[in-house]
């Protein structure tokens, strides 16, 4: 590219979009274009030629006719005016084509009638692209004296026509609808650029994107100082990595300090460190401060009261400066930003959202879409239709926006909404990226004082039945510890089965307790399958230091939501309850009148015990086991078990009975006979294996409760807390209630306590136990980018029978076993783990039941994905 | 799993030679995955026995296993152990001999000979009851001795085992009672492992021959090892002798828990003395009435070009309502994906026939909300609200007048009244999913509670045959959206 000289016209290119020559055959269009692609300004696939598009339809570019007799001469035009139709409708298929990929194209044709010039204007529009013309405005005699050098002359009388043409088209051009016109009386000396997509960012060392601000300049400031933005000596508030802000735009209105709001961000993005975009409020202040007739409402009065109050107390002059600084500021906000990683767009940041087709491009509908979002949706009564554009998002980008208030941060189809209503009351969000963090601010006061604010209006449809569009075939829930989690839709399908036919109500179904999958290694010793010493070299291996290990009850796994008294319960799940209790695929546990007597057991000794005032709570969340197992289990245990072990035993004691005979008889089956013994050992180990976890229970004589997790009291989860608080939270509620019982366990940090944990599971094992959970000290561990498994289990030699068979420990049994692959169960524990602590967190954080929901539907459908029951 | 046969007395000896088995020598051999192994307890000239047994791979046996069973069941289950067509397929080779009767020419005339044996063999998974159990052998001259297996458990489990043991004695060619546990062992045993294919059938008629054509539970028999009625058919035209089959299903041994029947109503004499006197035309099914009565009330809606079905369940009432005229779009909503099958099969019968719309099956339930099921002209709940627990209705009729706001809305249940002329208990409900069942009054007064609170009107109605005091046995409400005018 040249240096550009002083004094020099220089003339833009577009980043995407048309670019329509005019000029008359010989203005230099083409040698023009050339040149540009010597310079490295335009590439040549960049240009379209309509003399290239008749030769590639109909090889050559050009007929002539002159000279030839009358009759000739119509043919030949004839097949001329073919031609030529045909080259342009090839031509514009591929200049649309190109404008749906958002490109830069160039046409070069002559171009001189208005209507031949509208295709463009009307495709480029179509597109949302911008359309300029470049016209070439050489003299006549220019232009007859290149056609004499040409290697298909057009002729002079052709060429003088053509010039006529042009010059009476010029007259109305630059009212045809061009965003742009350039008018060239030569091409030599003016220096021709690429534009870059002014919407384009680079992400560099990372984004901190802020929410609707709406005047809440001290919650910004505040925000500001956690997000480790400091102001330096220029006042300018700098992150020391050199992270950029990025406003959603509404930075102004309603709230109390709008103007200082709109100097701070005017003061960073003028200094490079920050961007905004667009909005409705900002449009609405930039066309007021243009001004134009607009009526102020909505809070935007707020501004026009500050101003005032500016001139009064600084003099007219300075708010007039002031306005014209804002008024320049505002109409140049990008309506969206796309921000890019190595030239990959990444993140969109949209006011109020923004459809994938509109991503990178500018015009006045995409400007208005990101202002006020999807608009048409609104039903015959004038109600607001719950149409909602993100749920058509399907483009990679992550879509952040604001706008439409909401009291957390809502993420749906890898788009992120952090309006949290800081003006109505609510928070000021700021979204990091990369690191896919929230950091929040609350609001000082309710600013607004609106009675129906986006805020209270949220909290009346808290219960709404979820938006089964979103869901149904397919969708992805983003979680705090595991990032995006996707489910497919023939899951999801399976799993709205099973809620609509068979679960609790979905209200009430706050939590799915996730699977947990064996240690990834098997053991190493010949003589088992699991052993704990894999489980802890793993999590060594993933640099936990400190591990607690528990004891397994072998029960049914159950999830218990108690409240404090059944009016505690409204607030939470819209109903008055004592709270459910209920299995790990969401059915009740109980039969009606058991569950009944269960939570009034329960709610009683708490009450007593003084539980719900001592941790000032109205709600506890437990995750546990219940025992015996025959309690649930009977059927199962009498159809499949028993069954199969008095199968068994009846095969091989008849079988080792006759094979004695036999050896009496004198035939060689020594060997036989033995190995039957050892069968029938194996099926009397199996029989006694699953007699040990099932015992006579009368209504809740024999029925034992076994915490271990203590997921949750009002507005509080307990996921930050180790498991040796959970562990001592269990002792705790056993001494609560007779219907608790608190588990054993042991703490890993040394060698030692290695050895003693193992012998202790060798002991609790031998004696029939299922066997131990060992577990990171801590809730959620992470090892370099990703997370590690929650809890390890490892289960004992004897109980494994009733698990793989009796016959399992035969050696060619085992060595087979252990080819065993634990890569989904762990993948499915991760997620499962991920999404339980998510749907609790939203449901103590009161949201909407959809978005509870949606990471409670997700652990079902991933438990309708198949995975080796036996792990 | 095993069979132990024994022979007695004159030409005992023979058993070896007619199994072609050398009773000095173990048989050891794999099939497929499973080891085939026959040991000679005894093989004197008056006293031979043959321990017959299968051990199959119990890694390999549940490898590819259905993934429809996808739960521990599909790894610890019985057929490891137990006698059933596994069985059969695993020692048929080693049998062969026998089975074919091409044994060598010398003990030819043994073929035909009937022997003194003794057949013992199990362990058995049937549920079929003992006696009906002994019915299938002691037709065919054989003395039969069950054995149960070991059911003492530590805590109360059950009261008697689930597996059995059988013992056999009589008179037989080795030929014929082999064939016989060939068909009757597969019979016996609760489950099977083949589609039914016609090889199948080829064997049931040639291993049944000279037998099975007279035997009184030939019926059972057939539907237990072939199941499906086209194979049955297929069998009978191909052996065209016996009785036609009738009454020879035998109830399950655990018959107390009967398959749950989706309506009562056709059981109940009352209804059909009623129905007789009023000289009625053979009883309809209650279910067909609703659909018609349904059906009718759609056709006399002026607004009915689409129609939301909640619950379509098998499409019934969907396909029924796409012949009426005007309705040109019918979502037939449900959750059940097995339920959604069956419907596509009947809704794809409708294809191409002029000026019928084909019901489009939608995955939803009342408890989800569906944008797509907006502003429709008529929305249907028939025999779904009783369903629902009573306390998550209102969130249901909710959603439904408030978002999805239909030109009408048909709901049926059923009416409470009417079931003591169904002679039922004052508590029994009519379906042990039903979470409640209304009265007429109660089903009205929460009707009024919803014209109350939004801008429609409701019309009341009954469907089925009505009886004095008692009302109709299906109740029916008709909301209609009034002019917002």
């Amino acid at each position: 590219m040249t240096d550009r000289q002083e004094g020099q016209r220089v003339i833009p290119f577009p980043h995407g979009g048309i670019v329509v020559l005019v000029g008359p055959s010989n203005s230099g269009k083409t040698t023009l274009l050339r040149r540009l692609v010597q310079e490295g300004v335009l590439l040549q696939t960049e240009i379209v030629s309509s003399d290239d598009y008749r030769t590639l339809v109909g090889d050559v570019e050009y007929i002539d006719w002159k000279g030839r007799p009358r009759e000739e001469a119509d043919i030949l035009y004839g097949d001329y005016q073919l031609l030529s139709n045909l080259a342009f409708e090839a031509m514009n298929t591929v200049v649309s084509m190109r404008c749906r990929l958002g490109k830069l194209t160039v046409v070069d044709a002559t171009h001189l009638q208005p209507e031949y010039r509208r295709k463009y204007i009307d495709l480029a529009a179509g597109h949302d692209l911008p359309c300029a013309a470049w016209i070439l405005d050489l003299p006549e005699q220019t232009l007859l004296e290149r056609d004499k050098s040409r290697d298909q002359p057009r002729g002079r009388q052709r060429v003088k026509q053509q010039f006529v043409q042009f010059k009476r088209s010029l007259r109305g051009l630059r009212d045809e609808g061009f965003d742009f016109t350039y008018m060239l009386k030569e091409t030599e000396s003016v220096q021709f650029i690429r534009k870059k997509n002014p919407l384009l960012a680079e992400i560099g060392a990372g984004v901190d994107v802020i929410g609707d601000i709406h005047g809440c300049y001290d919650e910004m400031l505040e925000l500001l100082g956690r997000l480790g933005y400091t102001p330096d000596d220029a006042g300018l508030y700098r992150h020391p990595d050199g992270r950029t802000l990025i406003s959603v735009g509404d930075v102004m209105s309603r709230g109390p300090k709008s103007l200082d709001t709109m100097r701070f961000w005017k003061k960073h993005c003028d200094a490079g460190t920050a961007r905004m975009i667009d909005s409705n409020h900002g449009w609405k202040i930039a066309r007021y401060l243009s001004g134009r007739q607009v009526t102020l409402g909505h809070g935007d009065e707020n501004i026009a009261a500050e101003l005032a109050q500016l001139a009064l107390e600084a003099g007219g002059e300075e708010a007039d400066a002031l306005r014209e600084e804002l008024k320049q500021f505002l109409l140049s906000a990008p309506s969206h930003l796309v921000l890019c990683r190595e030239g990959v767009r990444r993140v969109v940041v949209a006011h109020a959202g923004i459809r994938d087709e509109y991503i990178g491009k500018q015009s006045k509908r995409i400007q208005d879409f990101c202002r006020y979002g999807d608009t048409d949706g609104l039903d015959a009564t004038g109600a607001p239709v719950r149409k909602e554009w993100y749920v058509e998002h399907e483009s990679g980008e992550l879509i952040v926006w604001g706008h439409d208030p909401r009291p957390y941060p809502t993420v749906v189809k890898n788009t992120v909404n952090i309006d949290q209503g800081a003006v109505f009351g609510g928070s000021l969000t700021a979204y990091r990226y990369p690191e896919q963090k929230f950091v929040s601010v609350k609001a000082y006061q309710d600013y607004a004082r609106d009675p129906d604010s986006p805020l209270i209006r949220w909290e009346r449809g808290r219960f709404s039945p979820p938006n089964l569009r979103k869901l149904v075939e397919g969708y992805s829930v983003m979680t705090d510890a595991y990032g995006e989690i996707s489910v497919r839709g023939e899951f999801v399908k399976a799993a709205i089965d099973t809620v609509s036919h068979f679960t609790i109500p979905m209200e009430e179904l706050v939590y799915i307790p996730p699977t947990m999958s064996p240690a990834p290694a098997v053991s190493a010793d010949e003589a088992y399958l699991e052993h704990p010493r894999e489980a802890i070299a793993y999590y060594r291996s993933q640099g936990v230091k400190t591990m607690v290990a528990e004891k397994k009850h072998m029960g049914s796994r159950a999830v218990l939501l108690l409240f404090r008294d059944e009016a505690a319960a409204v607030p939470y799940v819209g109903r008055p309850t004592l709270g459910t209790v209920y299995t790990r695929t969401g059915r009740a546990f109980f039969g009606k009148d058991t569950e009944t007597e269960v939570l009034s057991r329960l709610s009683s000794d708490l009450h007593q015990a003084g539980y719900w005032a001592r941790y000032d709570t109205d709600l506890l969340l437990l995750d546990a086991e219940i025992i015996p197992w025959n309690l649930k289990a009977r059927e199962l245990i009498a159809t499949q078990y028993a069954h199969v072990a008095e199968a068994a035993a009846m095969d091989r004691e008849q079988l080792l009975g006759k094979l004695r005979e036999a050896e009496n008889a004198g035939r060689d089956v020594s060997g036989w006979v033995q190995e039957m013994e050892g069968k029938l050992k194996n099926a009397r180990v199996f029989r006694e294996a699953f007699q040990q976890y099932c015992w006579d229970t009368s209504g809740l004589d024999g029925v034992r409760i076994a915490p271990f997790h203590t997921l949750a009291h009002s507005g509080r989860t307990f996921f930050d807390q180790s498991h040796l608080w959970h562990m001592e939270h269990g002792r705790e509620l056993a001494g609560v209630s007779p219907l608790f019982m608190e588990t054993e366990f042991r703490t890993v940090t040394s060698e030692a306590d290695e050895a003693d944990v193992i012998r202790w599971w060798e002991e609790l094992t031998e004696d029939g136990h299922e066997g131990i959970v060992i577990k990171p000290e801590t809730f959620i561990v992470r090892s370099g980018k990703g997370l590690i498994q929650p809890a390890i289990k490892v289960r004992g030699r004897k109980y494994l029978h009733i698990i793989y068979g009796m016959d399992y420990l035969q050696p060619d049994n085992l060595a087979r076993l252990k080819l065993r692959k634990t890569g989904k169960k762990e993948r499915h524990a991760l997620m499962e783990c991920a999404l339980s602590v998510e749907s609790v967190e939203r449901f103590i954080r009161k949201e909407p039941l959809e978005r509870m929901h949606e990471c409670v539907l997700a652990a079902l459908s991933l438990e309708s994905d198949p995975v080796d029951p036996r792990l | 799993m095993h069979l132990i046969i024994r022979a007695a007395g004159a030409g005992a000896g023979m058993l070896s030679r007619l199994l072609a088995k050398n009773p000095n020598n173990l048989y050891d051999r794999m099939e497929k995955d499973a080891r085939v192994r026959i040991v000679f307890t005894a093989s004197s000239e008056e006293e031979a026995e043959a321990v017959i047994f299968v051990t199959p791979d119990p890694v390999e046996l549940v490898k590819g296993a259905s993934s429809a069973h996808n739960d521990i069941t599909q790894y610890i289950n019985d057929r490891e152990f137990v006698v059933s067509s596994l069985f059969c397929t695993y020692i048929r080779s080693a049998l062969g001999t026998a089975l074919n009767g091409k044994t060598k020419e010398a003990y030819l005339p043994w073929v035909e000979r009937k022997l003194a044996l003794e057949l013992t063999f199990g362990p058995v998974a049937s549920n079929l009851p003992d006696v009906v159990l002994e019915g299938l052998f002691t037709a065919l001259g054989y003395e039969v001795m069950l054995e149960r297996g070991h059911a003492g458990y530590t805590f109360d489990l059950k009261s008697r085992s689930s597996v059995r043991y059988i013992r056999l004695k009589g008179m037989q060619t080795l030929q014929t009672a082999l064939r016989q546990l060939f068909v009757l062992i597969p019979a016996l045993d609760d489950y099977k492992h083949y589609y039914i294919s016609e090889d199948e059938v080829d064997k049931i008629r040639r291993y049944g021959e000279g037998w099975l054509e007279d035997h009184p539970q030939r019926g059972l028999i057939l539907k237990r090892t072939l199941r499906f009625a086209d194979a049955i058919r297929q069998y009978e035209s191909l052996t065209s002798g016996g009785d036609p089959l009738e009454g020879t299903q035998a109830p399950d041994e655990a018959s107390g828990e009967m398959a749950e029947t989706a309506e009562k109503e056709a059981l109940f004499p009352r209804v059909a003395a009623a129905a007789a006197e009023a000289g009625a035309a053979p009883k309809v099914r209650l279910n067909d009435l609703r659909y018609a009565a349904i059906a009718d009330v759609v056709e006399n809606l002026s607004l009915r070009r689409s129609i939301v079905d909640f619950g379509s369940g098998e499409g019934k009432l969907s396909a029924r309502l796409s012949s009426v005229p005007g309705v040109r779009e019918i979502k037939a909503v449900e959750p059940s994906a097995t339920a959604q099958l069956r419907a596509m099969d009947r809704f794809a019968r409708l294809e191409g026939k002029a000026g019928v719309p084909v019901p489009e099956p939608v995955t939803g339930s009342l408890f989800y909300y569906d944008e797509s099921l907006r502003s429709k002209d008529v929305m249907i709940l028939c025999e779904v609200i009783e369903h629902i627990d009573e306390y998550r209705l209102g969130r249901v009729m909710e959603t439904i007048f408030h978002e999805y706001a239909p030109g009408a809305l048909i709901i049926t249940t059923p009416n409470k009244e009417y079931n003591e002329v169904y002679e039922m208990d004052q508590e029994e409900m009519r379906h042990g999913d039903h979470r409640f069942e209304w009265s007429r009054e109660a089903f009205a007064a929460w009707c009024s509670r919803w014209t109350e609170a939004y801008n429609y009107s409701v019309r009341l109605s009954g469907i089925g045959e009505f009886v004095q005091d008692y009302g109709y046995p299906t109740q029916m409400a008709i909301f209609t959206k009034e002019d917002t005018l």
